[in-house]
C-alpha cells in the first residue's frame, strides 16, 4: 500500500504562495517599561503646564493692558480737566477780567499818583480824590475772546461793616467779591488800619 | 511580549526615515523661503493689515512777557465729527432706566452745548455718509460736556489750538496762525524756529476692539514740544497803555494811535501798543491793517520831534550851545527855493531865542536856523547815526526803514534839506522816534531796540537774542545831558510840554504836530498827526515813553497827546518803583 502509494503518479501539486517568513518582535521593552510612560507622562503634563501658563500669561498680559488703556483715558481727562481749569485761570487772571472786577467793585485808578520819599518824608504830587472825570479809563477797551470765565461781584451793600460781615447762608461762589457802597474818596470808613502780612510796605515788583 | 510581523522592518524603518527627511527638507526649503528669502516682505504684508499709525502732533512753544505772564499758549480743542450711515435713536439710562433718544432730540442736546441751532446740527446727522463734520474745534469745557452725553456714533477728534489768554494784549505783536496752525504774522511767524515743535509717529497692533494687542510691537517717535519765547514786554503796562492809548485814541477821533516804553539802558521795549486793538483770537474779526503793530511798520513825517535831532546835531558839531541866541520871526523863505516859505503854527513877532527857547516853542523858523548851522552832509550824517532811515532790528518781522533821502536828493533839492531840521521831508515809525530819544537818554549812545529776550527750551535754558547791530555812539555824553537840560525846558515852561509833566519826577520830551501829505492832492492836508516823546527821571534817565495820535480831529495839537503820555510815564515809573527826583532842573535861559 505504501508502495501503490508509492507508484502512484503524483498529482500536480497546488501551488500555495510563499507565505512570508514572518519574524519576532519583542515589544516588551516599550510597552512595559515604566521609565517610558514615566517621559510620556511628563512631555504630556509639561506641554499642559506650559499652555496653562501660557493662558494664564496672556490673560494677565490682556489685563495690564485693558488696565493701561484705562489709565490712559484716565489720564487724558484729567490732563483734559487741567487744561479747563488752566483756561479759567487764565481768564479770571487776565488784565480785562480784573479791569471788570475792579470797575465793579467801584475801584478807581487815580490819575494823581503821590509820591512819598521815606529818607525825608517828603511828598511829591497833590493828594487828590480818584474820581472818574480824572481821564482815567474803568472801562474795559481790551477785547478778549479767550475769556471764558469771569469774576462774579455780587450786589452792593449798603456799608463796609456788612461788606465785611461773613457772608451767611449759601455763598455765591469761591471767586466771588463783595464790594462796598460807601465813596471811599469823600470820607473815612469804619476800617480804621491797613494790614500788611508780609510785614512790609505793600509795593509792586521791582528790578 | 512579541509581536510577529512580515518582512524585513528595518527596510520599512529605513523607508520611513527617508520620506521623513524628504519631507523634512522639503518643508526646511520651504522655511527657509519663508522665513528669510521672503521674510520682509511677508512681515511687510502682514504688519500692514494689522499696523495703525497716527501722528503724535507736538505742542508749540508758549510766548511769555517779561515777567513769565503767558500770553500765547497751545491748547487742544476738539472737532465734534459723527458717522451718518449708523446714526440711530439709542439706548440711555436715565433714571436706571432705558430711554431711547432720537436723533432729533441728540440733535437738540448737541445744539445746545455747542452753541449752534438744532437743524444745522440735525443736517449733519442725516446721511449715508461714513463722515461728517458736526463742529469744529470746540473748546475743552464744550468738548466734554458733549462726550458726558454719551452719544454712540459721535467721534471725537483733538487739535491742537492756539490760544491768547489776555485777548488783545499785546496782539498786534503776538501774531497768530492760520487754521493748520501756520503761522503768518507777529512774534509767532518771526520766531517759529524756537516755537514750533517736531510732531512725533505711533504704530501699533490692535485688534478688532480697538485696544493694542499684548506685546504687539510699537515704533514710537515721540513727539518733541516747541520752546518757550520770552518777550521784554509787560503785558500789565501794554494793557494799560492799550486802555489809554484807545479810550484817548476815540476822543480825539483818530484814526489811530500808539505808545512805547522804552528802557533806556537796555533798549528794551517795554510797552508796544497800539490803537485800535486787535485779538489774535479772533484775527477774522479785525481788518488786515491792524493785524499787525504800526509801532514797527508804519513811518510818518515825525514833525517837531525831529527838532530834538537838529538841536542835539549843532550842539555835537560845535556849533551851538543851548544858550546861543537865534531870532526866530514867525515865518522864513528858505534860501535858492524860489520863494518856498516856512512858518510856524501860531503868529508872533521876531522871538529872541536860545536853541532852548526854540524847541520850548517849537519854532520852525528856529530850528532851521539851528540846523544851517551845520553843513547838510554832517547834518544828514547825524539823522543817519540817529537811526533814521534804518531798520531798527527789534526782532519784530516786517520793520520799516522809514525814510532818510538820499545825499544826491538833499544836494538837488534845498527844500528837503531845510525842511528836514523840523521834522518834514523825513519819515520814521514810532519806535524809531522812540529809539532818537533813548540815544541822549542814555548818555548819547543808541541801542538795538529789544523786543525779544530770548528762546527757553525744556530745561529752563534761556537762549538770549543775539543783537546783530552793535551800539551806535550818536553824540557825546555832554551833548546828550545839554539835550535833556533842553527838553525838559519843553516840560517846564512849554505852553503844551507842561501838561506832559509827572508830579515829583524831573520829566524831558518834545511836542509833535506834523502835516500829513495827502495822496489825492500830494499837498499837506488839515489833519495832523500829534505826539510827545519824553525821557525820565532826567536826573536818571530811565524810560522813554512815544505817544503818537494819527489824524486827531478833536485837538490838532500835541495838547491831545500829552495826557496820554504823563498817564502812561506814570504807570512806568509806579510800576518800576522809580524813587521821585532830588535834583532841580539845569537853569538854561530861553529867550535873550
Amino acid at each position: 500500500m505504501s508502495t501503490a502509494r508509492l507508484t502512484q503518479a503524483p498529482r500536480a501539486t497546488r501551488q500555495l504562495p510563499a507565505r512570508a517568513s514572518l519574524r519576532s518582535i519583542n515589544l516588551s521593552g516599550l510597552t512595559n517599561s515604566s521609565s517610558s510612560r514615566v517621559v510620556v507622562a511628563t512631555i504630556t503634563l509639561g506641554a499642559i503646564a506650559i499652555a496653562i501658563f501660557q493662558l494664564l500669561l496672556h490673560i494677565a498680559t490682556s489685563s495690564s493692558v485693558y488696565e493701561l488703556a484705562h489709565l490712559q483715558t484716565e489720564k487724558r481727562d484729567l490732563t483734559t480737566t487741567t487744561q479747563i481749569l488752566g483756561q479759567q485761570v487764565d481768564s479770571l487772571a487776565s488784565q480785562q477780567n480784573l479791569a471788570n472786577a475792579a470797575e465793579k467793585l467801584g475801584m478807581i485808578s487815580n490819575a494823581n499818583p503821590v509820591f512819598l520819599r521815606l529818607e525825608d518824608q517828603r511828598v511829591f504830587g497833590k493828594p487828590k480824590a480818584a474820581l472818574t472825570a480824572d481821564g482815567r479809563v474803568s472801562r474795559n477797551l481790551v477785547p478778549n475772546a479767550a475769556m471764558v470765565r469771569s469774576s462774579v461781584i455780587v450786589a452792593p451793600t449798603s456799608t463796609v461793616a456788612e461788606a465785611l460781615a461773613p457772608v451767611s447762608g449759601a455763598a455765591p461762589q469761591a471767586a466771588a467779591f463783595v464790594p462796598a457802597k460807601v465813596n471811599v474818596a469823600n470820607g473815612s470808613t469804619a476800617v480804621s488800619s491797613v494790614v500788611s502780612n508780609s510785614g512790609g510796605i505793600p509795593a509792586s515788583p521791582t528790578h | 511580549m512579541t509581536y510577529l510581523t512580515p518582512g524585513d522592518p528595518k527596510r520599512r524603518v529605513r523607508a520611513i526615515q527617508a520620506f521623513v527627511v524628504i519631507v523634512a527638507v522639503v518643508f526646511g526649503i520651504r522655511l527657509v523661503d519663508l522665513q528669510i528669502l521672503e521674510a520682509d516682505a511677508i512681515n511687510a504684508k502682514s504688519y500692514a493689515n494689522r499696523a495703525v499709525s497716527r501722528v503724535l502732533p507736538s505742542l508749540r512753544g508758549d510766548i511769555v512777557d517779561g515777567t513769565g505772564a503767558v500770553l500765547a499758549q497751545t491748547v487742544f480743542k476738539y472737532d465734534i465729527n459723527a458717522a451718518p450711515d449708523i446714526v440711530n435713536p439709542f439706548n440711555r439710562k436715565v433714571n436706571g432706566q432705558d430711554t431711547t433718544i432720537s436723533v432729533e432730540q441728540a440733535a437738540t442736546e448737541i445744539a445746545t452745548l455747542t452753541g449752534q441751532q438744532q437743524p444745522e446740527v440735525l443736517a449733519k446727522l442725516i446721511g449715508t455718509g461714513k463722515y461728517s463734520q458736526v463742529a469744529k474745534a470746540v473748546d475743552a469745557a464744550v468738548y466734554r460736556r458733549v462726550k458726558k452725553l454719551d452719544i454712540p456714533w459721535l467721534f471725537f477728534d483733538p487739535r491742537p489750538s492756539r490760544v491768547y489768554p489776555n485777548g488783545a494784549v499785546a496782539g498786534g505783536i503776538l501774531g497768530f496762525l492760520d487754521p493748520d496752525g501756520k503761522p503768518l504774522e507777529g512774534i509767532e511767524l518771526a520766531q517759529n524756529a524756537c516755537l514750533a515743535g517736531k510732531d512725533g509717529e505711533e504704530t501699533f497692533e490692535k485688534g478688532v476692539d480697538g485696544i493694542k494687542i499684548p506685546s504687539s510691537a510699537i515704533t514710537t517717535k515721540a513727539a518733541t514740544a516747541g520752546k518757550k519765547i520770552v518777550l521784554t514786554i509787560n503785558a500789565d503796562l501794554q494793557y494799560f497803555a492799550q486802555q489809554i492809548l484807545t479810550s484817548n485814541v476815540a476822543k480825539l477821533q483818530a484814526d489811530w494811535g500808539t505808545a512805547v516804553v522804552i528802557e533806556v539802558k537796555t533798549g528794551k521795549i517795554l510797552v508796544a501798543a497800539d490803537a485800535p486793538s486787535y485779538d489774535p483770537n479772533v484775527p477774522g474779526k479785525s481788518s488786515v491793517d491792524v493785524r499787525g503793530s504800526r509801532v514797527f511798520r508804519t513811518s510818518f513825517e515825525p514833525g517837531s520831534t525831529m527838532k530834538m535831532v537838529t538841536a542835539a546835531t549843532a550842539i555835537d558839531a560845535g556849533k551851538v550851545t543851548p544858550e546861543s541866541h537865534f531870532i526866530a520871526p514867525f515865518s522864513m523863505l528858505i534860501p535858492h527855493s524860489n520863494g518856498y516859505r516856512v512858518s510856524d503854527s501860531h503868529v508872533h513877532g521876531n522871538d529872541k531865542l536860545t536853541v532852548a527857547g526854540v524847541l520850548r516853542d517849537s519854532s520852525n523858523t528856529g530850528a532851521m536856523q539851528i540846523g544851517n548851522t551845520v553843513p547838510w552832509q554832517v547834518r544828514r550824517t547825524y539823522m543817519e547815526k540817529f537811526g533814521v532811515g534804518s531798520k531798527p532790528g527789534s526782532g519784530f518781522p516786517g520793520e520799516s526803514a522809514g525814510l532818510l533821502n538820499t545825499s544826491n536828493t538833499w544836494a538837488n533839492d534845498v527844500i528837503k534839506r531845510y525842511v528836514s531840521t523840523f521834522g518834514q521831508g523825513v519819515s520814521v515809525t514810532p519806535l524809531q522816534s522812540a529809539m532818537m530819544y533813548q540815544a541822549v537818554a542814555n548818555k548819547g549812545v543808541r541801542l538795538q531796540p529789544q523786543l525779544i529776550e530770548g528762546c527757553v527750551d525744556s530745561s529752563g535754558n534761556l537762549t538770549k537774542v543775539t543783537k546783530d547791530k552793535a551800539p551806535v555812539r550818536v553824540v557825546t555824553e555832554a551833548t546828550a545831558s545839554s539835550t535833556l537840560d533842553i527838553l525838559e525846558k519843553v516840560v517846564e515852561e512849554g505852553g503844551i510840554g507842561r501838561h506832559a509833566a509827572v508830579p515829583g519826577y524831573r520829566v524831558g520830551g518834545k511836542t509833535g504836530t506834523a502835516q500829513i501829505t495827502d495822496p489825492n492832492t500830494g499837498r499837506y492836508g488839515n489833519l495832523h498827526a500829534i505826539s510827545f516823546i519824553g525821557v525820565a527821571p532826567i536826573d536818571d534817565p530811565q524810560y522813554v515813553v512815544a505817544v503818537t495820535a494819527y489824524k486827531s480831529r478833536t485837538i490838532s495839537n500835541s495838547l491831545g497827546a500829552t495826557p496820554i503820555f504823563k498817564a502812561i510815564m506814570s504807570q512806568v515809573l509806579r510800576t518800576y518803583r522809580v524813587p521821585p527826583s532830588t535834583t532841580k532842573s539845569a537853569n538854561i535861559k530861553t529867550t535873550w
